[in-house]
């Protein structure tokens, strides 16, 4: 066994490209999907109200806003601007109110109109608390602001709502879903093209010559296997490693647990591979048959978008045979949703039953067949 | 030693082996002829425990292997139809996996793999990696993986397809040589007539899934005792010789080559009277007419109706 893990290490180590393409190209889809490097670009949010309003609290607060970019204009070219859909919606600033101009309903449409409402409040709150202070001096009303806000940003107790499912809503950052996403799929390849070997010494018999030596046949598996799962559990540390370290996001603290995580899915990846070599009767149909499937994989299963913007019941349902689904729901539940790692044992058992399914049934195949 | 008794083969309908009946002795080189798809690879992984047949049963040393195959295993050396080795490996690594998954480990397989590499003629380039190799250098180490652990039986299945003649001459003499310095019985399967008439001491003919034929070299040969293989030569032929000769009823299993034409005929027959007077009707003006030595090549003809190449 451990001569056959050597022999493909070797392999390997002279000619890494595959490894290398694949990996590369998860990392740069990553980055380019993903919008890194881009900065924390802003929506742009056109707003129309008094000059004198521009330097007022709301202006100052609408310009320190770190969300949005609220632009001011004149009232023709913010309808102008929604007009023309380059704005999903505008904000028309008076005094003592606001009014919200939308061209497109959208989530944001509300966030924004949160975020408006939000700076009102604080300016009527402000408002209030001085007109029933004692403060008579600039310098202690300032004070008293100033403790205002301070009691704002670290309240004495917070009340937080957190829900991991929710048909009605989801959370979604796109650099870390475009880094799951592509991080899942393109490890598909990585690990067919390991178990693909299996096949290829088949035909050419240095299974034969294996199966006549005092090598056991588990053992002629397993160490493919295990190599199989070695390199493509290495590109996913690879991946995970340079966003950590040289892009550096922090995954909420959770990057040891994004790695165990991955420990299920790379399982259950490398025993579809098989299930897929036992399948095909020689490279030219597994070649045809590994970007259908991963790419179908990818699509269903929500690596190139969020699966909760999928409608079709079908497609859900089909989702529910695939492990990159479960990949991303635990890679989104642990990082996105901030779930326990132990209330993620739905998707990870889900993915080691699903390995021990397509492994008995492929291996199973593949000996019925003498592929 | 090693014998197939009353062997068949079904993979679904199809029948690859029907009813083989086949023995080998130590020490004797053993020919397994036929054309591709005749069921020589087939036949061979039956007798060397890699398949199980349908029916019938292989014995070895007296003892069924089907269910119990591991003395057999031991002492048999198997060297595939394809190139069975690492690309990406040296020679030298190569050789050193395959030893070692025969249990050989430190001097030991260090020694081995040395000697194993100069017998096949690539001690100097131990350290080249196979994808480097020609097809012939490929060849000589696919062999040479399959003799680490001094196999008593060596089966070789078409071990020189699609090389060069001169690394098919040092592998049929490597062959010879394992044989008569070790007594290494060897089962040699090919679609090559001369090289199994060079190596084989007997011979099995094998067509279409069944055995045709089989005895030693002379004794197939006989089966053509009474026929001989005539060669006519001429810088042209036209239609009418063709055809004349073809309708001639003595003659049979003709073939037409640009300047050459071969056919069979009974001993009994005076063909040389019969060619000149049809080549004169004809105007055909015949450079050559030679009697020639019956080969395999033609006793497989008479048997099956087709070349060994076809």
């Amino acid at each position: 066994m451990r001569g056959i893990i050597l022999a493909r290490f070797t392999s390997f180590i002279r000619n890494p490209w595959l490894f290398a393409l694949f990996t590369g190209m998860s990392i740069i889809f990553a980055l380019i999907i993903g919008n890194f490097g881009a900065g924390n670009e802003k929506v742009t949010v056109p707003v129309y109200g008094d000059e004198a309003l521009q330097t007022d609290t709301i202006g100052t607060a609408l310009a320190e806003n770190e969300v949005y970019n609220f632009k001011w204009m004149k009232k023709e070219e913010l309808e102008e601007t929604i007009r023309r859909g380059n704005a999903e919606a505008g904000v028309s600033i008076e005094e003592d109110g606001y009014e919200m101009i939308v061209g497109i309903e959208s989530p944001n449409v509300q966030l924004i109109e949160q975020t408006v409402a939000a700076i009102y409040t604080d300016k009527i709150q402000a408002a209030n608390l001085l007109a029933v202070s004692d403060a008579q001096t600039e310098a202690e009303k300032e004070e008293l602001l100033a403790a205002f806000q301070h009691a704002k940003e670290e309240p004495v107790f917070e009340i937080t709502n957190q829900s991991f499912h929710s048909s009605e809503t989801f959370l979604f950052d796109n650099g870390l879903h475009s880094l799951f996403g592509f991080t899942l799929f393109f490890v598909i390849y990585t690990i067919c093209y390991n178990v693909l070997p299996i096949l290829i010494e088949k035909k050419a018999g240095v299974w034969d010559r294996m199966i006549l030596s005092p090598m056991k046949k588990w053992e002629m598996y397993i160490a493919n296997l295990i190599y199989s799962f070695f390199e493509g559990y290495l590109q996913v540390v690879i991946i995970f490693t340079v966003f950590r370290f040289i892009v550096g996001m922090d995954f909420q603290g959770k990057f040891p647990a994004i790695l165990l995580i991955m420990i299920p899915y790379v399982f259950a990846i490398v025993s579809l591979a098989i299930f897929l070599t036992a399948l095909v009767k020689n490279t030219q149909q597994f070649n045809a048959a590994l970007p259908i499937v991963s790419v179908s994989m990818a699509m269903i299963g929500g690596a190139f978008w969020p699966i909760e913007i999928v409608q079709s019941e079908f497609l859900l349902a089909l989702s529910k045979i695939n492990p990159l689904t479960y990949g991303m729901e635990a890679l989104n539940g642990l990082v996105i949703y901030n779930t326990p790692l132990d209330q993620l044992l739905m998707p990870i058992s889900i993915l080691l039953l699903m390995g021990v399914i397509f492994m008995g049934v492929g291996i199973h195949l593949m000996e019925r067949r003498h592929v | 030693m090693l014998e197939l008794i009353d062997v068949s083969k079904k993979f679904k309908q199809n029948a690859a082996v029907k009813s083989m009946n086949m023995f080998i002795e130590k020490g004797e080189i053993v020919g397994l002829l036929g054309p591709n798809g005749a069921g020589k690879s087939t036949a061979i992984s039956i007798l060397s425990s890699l398949v199980e047949p349908t029916s019938g049963d292989v014995k070895y040393q007296q003892k069924s292997i089907i269910k119990n195959p591991v003395a057999l295993r031991k002492i048999i050396g198997i060297v595939p139809q394809e190139i069975a080795l690492y690309e990406d490996l040296t020679a030298e690594e190569n050789m050193k996996f395959f030893g070692r998954i025969y249990r050989l480990k430190g001097e030991k397989l260090n020694m081995k793999v040395q000697e194993v590499l100069e017998q096949i003629g690539l001690s100097d380039r131990r350290k080249d990696m196979v994808k480097t190799f020609s097809g012939g250098m490929k060849r000589r180490l696919n062999i040479g993986v399959a003799m680490l652990h001094d196999p008593e039986i060596l089966v070789m299945d078409e071990p020189t397809v699609g090389i060069d003649p001169q690394s098919r001459h040092y592998i049929l003499q490597t062959v010879k040589r394992l044989n008569q310095e070790r007594q290494m019985t060897v089962l040699y399967t090919s679609h090559y007539m001369e090289e199994v008439e060079f190596l084989c001491d007997r011979i099995y003919i094998m067509d279409k899934g069944s055995l045709i034929a089989s005895g030693t070299k002379d004794e197939i040969k006989r089966i053509l005792a009474s026929e001989n293989t005539i060669s006519v030569k001429a810088d042209y032929w036209n239609d009418a010789f063709i055809e004349k000769l073809k309708a001639n009823p003595v003659i049979h299993q003709m073939n037409v080559e640009e300047k050459e034409i071969t056919f069979v005929v009974s001993r009994e027959v005076n063909i040389f009277t019969k060619l000149a007077k049809l080549a004169e009707e004809t105007n055909v003006s015949l450079n050559a007419v030679d009697v020639k030595n019956v080969t395999l090549e033609d006793v497989f003809l008479h048997l099956t109706g087709r070349a060994l190449r076809d």
